[in-house]
C-alpha cells in the first residue's frame, strides 16, 4: 500500500521531468541545426494549450476506443516511468515489477496504436502496419536484454534487486559483464525505435503518412498523446541509465550521498543518455523505411541472444 | 460517368490514400489518388489544377508594362525566368536589342535564382525523408543568396529586374564585387551539402527511387534537371541560347547524370548549383560597360511594339519554360501563352510512383521539384 501511495506521488514528477526532458531535447535538437529553439518549458506550454482545445472526433471513429486510448496510453506510461522512480524511493519493488514497466511501455504503444485505427483513417491504417512492424523488430531485442541482466542478478525480475546487485557489486553492468555490455549497446540501440524519433519514426511520418496515427487527433487527446510519448522517452532512458550505469553504485561507501542526490544523479544520467539515443539521433540522420528500419532491427536479435547466452554461461 | 460502375475492393488490401490537396509533404494544391496494397503502389491518379489563377486571362486586360508585374508573380521562386521569358518575347516582337551589360546582368539574377531554386530544393528533398537538420542547413545557405538579391535587386523573392530593353537598375562594382566574393562562401558551404547528400542515410532513401529511363524521359517530354537525370543532354543555355549565354557558353557545362532515380535527379541540381557559380564569377569577372536600359520611357516604347506573335523559352531553375505571345499593337496581349516546366514533368510522376513504397511517393514528387503555382498559372 505505501509503494502505491509514493507511486501515485510519483506521476506528477514523471509529468514534470518528462515533459522537461522534452524541452531540453527539443532545445538541444535546435541548437544543433543552427536555430535558437523553443523555450525549456515549451512543452508545458504545448500541453497547455492543447487541454484548452476542443476536441473533435470523426464520424468514421470508434468513438469509446477512440477517446478511451489516450487516457489508457497516458496513464500507462506514466506509470511505467513511476514505478523505478517509486521503487527508489522506498528501496523496495515489488516481484516481477520489472515485467510490468516494459508491459506497460509497450501497451502504451497499443494503446496509441488502436486508438490510431480507431479513427478510420487510412493513413492512421498505414501507420498501424508500420508501428506494428516497428514494434515487432525492436520489442523482443529489447526484452532480451533485461532477461539477461536478470539472469545476472540472480534471477531476479525486481526492478530494485538489480540496482541492489549492482550496489552489492560496486560497479555498473555495463563495465562489469560483456554480457551486460552487449545487452546494454542492445536496449540503448533500441531506444531511438521504441520512442519513435527519426530515423525510426516511420509509423507518424509527417511527409510520408502525415502523422499516420496522430492524423485525426486533436486537442486534449493529442496532449495525451505527446505527454503519453514523452513519459515513454522518459521511461526508457531513465531504465537505460538506472540497469546499465548505476554510477551511484560506484560510490557506495561515500554516505555523504544522500536518496535525493542518487536520484538527481539518475536523472541527470538519464538525461545523457536520451542526448545520445534519441537527440543526437533524430538530428543527424534521415528516416528510413520500414523495411530497411526492420532489417536494422533484426540485426539486434542476434546480438540479444548472444547477451542472454553469455549471461547463463556465465559471463 | 453515368452508367459506369466503379469496382470497390474493401478492406486494408487496398486503399486509396490521398495525397493532397493538403498534406503536410505537398503544401501546394494538387491532388494525387494513390491505390496501395499493403506499402506498395499500384496505381496513381493525378489532379491538378485545385486553383486557378486566370493569370492568362488576365493578361490580355493589361498592357505589356503591367503584364511584367503580373508574370513576375506567377512564381514565387523562378520570378525572374519569367519575366525573362516575357521580355525576350516582347523584344522579340519590337525588334529591341538590350545592351551587353543589360544581357549579362539578366544573367547573373538568373544564375542566382537557379542557385536558390536548386537551394530552396535540396532542402525540401531533405525534409521529404525526415532529414530536418539538412534542411536547416540549406535553406541558411539559401539566405545568403536572398540576402545578395535584397541587396543588389531591392527585392528577395520579387526582383523586378528586368525591363523591355534592359534592367531596371544597374550593378556597382562595389555589388559585383561582393556577389563574388559570397559565392567562395557560397561554394565552400555547398560543398558541404553535397558532401552530407553522399551520406549513407541519405544515398538509401533516395537511390534506386522514381526510376524514370531515358527513353520513357523523351516520350513524356520531361525538361530540366529531371531530363537532365535520365541522361537527356538538353539545356535551352546551350541547344538556344537567350541572355548572354551564347558568350559565356565556355564557362559551363551541362550537368547530366544517367542514375535516373531521384539521387541522380539530386547530384544533377547541387553540381548545377556549381556550375551556376562558375557563370556568376566568369560574368563578375568580364561585365562588360554601356547603358542598362534604352533612354526612351518604357511607356512610350510599348505603344511602338507593333502586331505579332513571338515564341520565347529559357530554361528556368526547373526546366524549359515557354511563352507564346501575341501582342495587339496598341501596348497590350491579345494572347498568351504560358508552358512552364512542372507541366512538362508532372505527367513522369505517374510512371516513376508505380511498383514504388508508400514512404517513396514524397521522394519522387518532390524529386520533380513540381511549382504548382507555375503549373496553375
Amino acid at each position: 500500500m505505501f509503494i502505491l501511495m509514493v507511486l501515485s506521488a510519483m506521476c506528477p514528477v514523471v509529468f514534470i521531468i518528462s515533459l522537461l526532458f522534452e524541452g531540453i531535447d527539443r532545445k538541444l535538437h535546435a541548437r544543433m541545426q543552427k536555430r535558437i529553439g523553443p523555450p525549456i518549458i515549451q512543452p508545458f506550454y504545448d500541453f497547455v494549450k492543447l487541454f484548452g482545445k476542443e476536441s473533435l472526433i470523426p464520424v468514421t471513429a470508434a468513438s469509446g476506443i477512440n477517446i478511451a486510448s489516450p487516457i489508457l496510453a497516458a496513464a500507462s506510461s506514466i506509470i511505467a516511468a513511476g514505478i523505478p522512480l517509486a521503487s527508489f524511493a522506498t528501496t523496495a519493488g515489488a516481484i516481477g515489477d520489472l515485467i510490468l514497466i516494459l508491459f506497460l511501455l509497450a501497451a502504451s504503444s497499443i494503446m496509441i496504436m488502436v486508438g490510431g485505427s480507431s479513427s478510420g483513417n487510412p493513413f492512421a491504417a498505414i501507420g498501424f502496419a508500420r508501428k506494428m512492424t516497428m514494434m515487432v523488430s525492436y520489442e523482443v531485442p529489447l526484452f532480451i536484454s533485461v532477461v539477461s541482466l536478470a539472469i545476472k542478478s540472480g534471477f531476479s525480475l525486481a526492478y530494485n534487486d538489480i540496482i541492489q546487485f549492482q550496489i552489492q557489486l560496486g560497479s555498473c553492468f555495463a563495465f562489469a559483464f560483456p554480457s551486460a555490455a552487449i545487452a546494454m549497446i542492445t536496449f540503448l540501440t533500441c531506444i531511438p525505435a521504441a520512442a519513435g524519433v527519426v530515423p525510426f519514426d516511420i509509423p507518424e511520418a509527417k511527409t510520408e503518412v502525415a502523422h499516420g496515427l496522430l492524423i485525426e487527433y486533436g486537442g486534449p487527446y493529442l496532449a495525451l498523446l505527446k505527454l503519453a510519448k514523452s513519459a515513454t522517452n522518459f521511461a526508457l532512458t531513465f531504465l537505460a541509465f538506472t540497469l546499465f550505469f548505476y554510477l551511484p553504485a560506484i560510490f557506495k561507501g561515500n554516505s555523504s550521498l544522500g536518496y535525493w542526490a542518487i536520484l538527481a544523479l539518475c536523472v541527470a544520467g538519464a538525461l545523457v543518455i536520451m542526448f545520445l539515443t534519441i537527440t543526437v539521433p533524430r538530428t543527424i540522420f534521415a528516416r528510413l523505411k520500414i523495411g530497411q528500419a526492420f532489417k536494422f532491427n533484426l540485426v539486434l536479435l542476434p546480438l540479444s541472444i548472444l547477451s542472454l547466452v553469455l549471461s547463463i554461461v556465465g559471463m | 460517368m453515368a452508367g459506369e460502375t466503379k469496382e470497390v475492393e474493401y478492406g486494408y488490401s487496398r486503399l486509396i490514400i490521398p495525397i493532397g490537396p493538403v498534406h503536410p509533404a505537398l503544401k501546394e494544391p494538387v491532388h494525387f489518388r494513390v491505390s496501395v496494397r499493403r506499402e506498395e503502389i499500384i496505381d496513381v491518379d493525378l489532379r491538378l489544377s485545385h486553383a486557378h489563377r486566370a493569370i492568362e486571362a488576365l493578361a490580355e486586360t493589361r498592357n505589356l508594362v503591367q503584364n511584367m508585374y503580373l508574370m513576375e508573380r506567377i512564381c514565387g521562386i523562378c520570378s525572374h525566368s519569367h519575366t525573362t521569358c516575357f521580355t525576350q518575347a516582347v523584344e522579340g516582337i519590337g525588334g529591341i536589342q538590350p545592351s551587353e551589360r543589360a544581357l549579362h546582368i539578366r544573367t547573373l539574377i538568373f544564375e542566382l535564382e537557379r542557385i536558390h531554386s536548386h537551394l530552396l530544393w535540396l532542402g525540401v528533398m531533405a525534409y521529404e525523408i525526415g532529414f530536418d537538420t539538412l534542411f536547416m542547413y540549406t535553406w541558411h545557405v539559401r539566405e545568403r543568396i536572398l540576402d545578395l538579391f535584397e541587396e543588389t535587386t531591392g527585392g528577395r523573392v520579387h526582383h523586378s529586374m528586368n525591363t523591355i530593353g534592359g534592367v531596371r537598375s544597374d550593378l556597382t562594382a562595389d555589388m559585383v564585387e561582393k556577389i563574388a566574393a559570397s559565392m567562395e562562401r557560397i561554394e565552400k558551404d555547398t560543398r558541404y551539402i553535397l558532401n552530407v547528400f553522399q551520406d549513407k542515410t541519405v544515398e538509401k532513401r533516395l537511390s534506386g527511387v522514381g526510376l524514370l529511363d531515358s527513353r520513357t524521359a523523351k516520350e513524356l517530354c520531361t525538361v530540366g534537371p529531371t531530363a537532365r537525370a535520365s541522361g537527356l543532354n538538353m539545356d535551352i543555355r546551350k541547344d538556344d541560347p537567350f541572355a548572354a549565354y551564347e558568350s559565356l557558353k565556355d564557362s559551363f557545362s551541362v550537368v547530366t547524370r544517367t542514375g535516373a532515380d531521384s539521387y541522380a535527379r539530386t547530384e544533377v541540381r547541387i553540381y548545377e548549383v556549381f556550375e551556376a557559380i562558375n557563370i556568376i564569377r566568369t560574368i563578375a569577372d568580364k561585365l562588360p560597360s554601356g547603358d542598362i536600359s534604352p533612354e526612351e520611357s518604357i511607356l512610350r516604347l510599348i505603344n511602338k511594339i507593333p502586331e505579332g506573335e513571338m515564341i520565347s523559352r529559357v530554361e528556368a531553375p526547373r526546366g524549359e519554360l515557354l511563352y507564346y505571345i501575341k501582342t495587339d499593337g496598341e501596348g497590350g496581349i491579345k494572347r498568351l501563352k504560358i508552358r512552364t516546366p512542372t507541366l512538362a514533368n508532372v505527367l513522369a510522376l505517374r510512371h516513376m510512383l508505380v511498383g514504388g513504397e508508400i514512404a517513396d511517393i514524397p521522394v519522387v514528387v518532390a524529386s520533380i521539384d513540381p511549382c504548382l503555382s507555375c503549373t496553375n498559372r
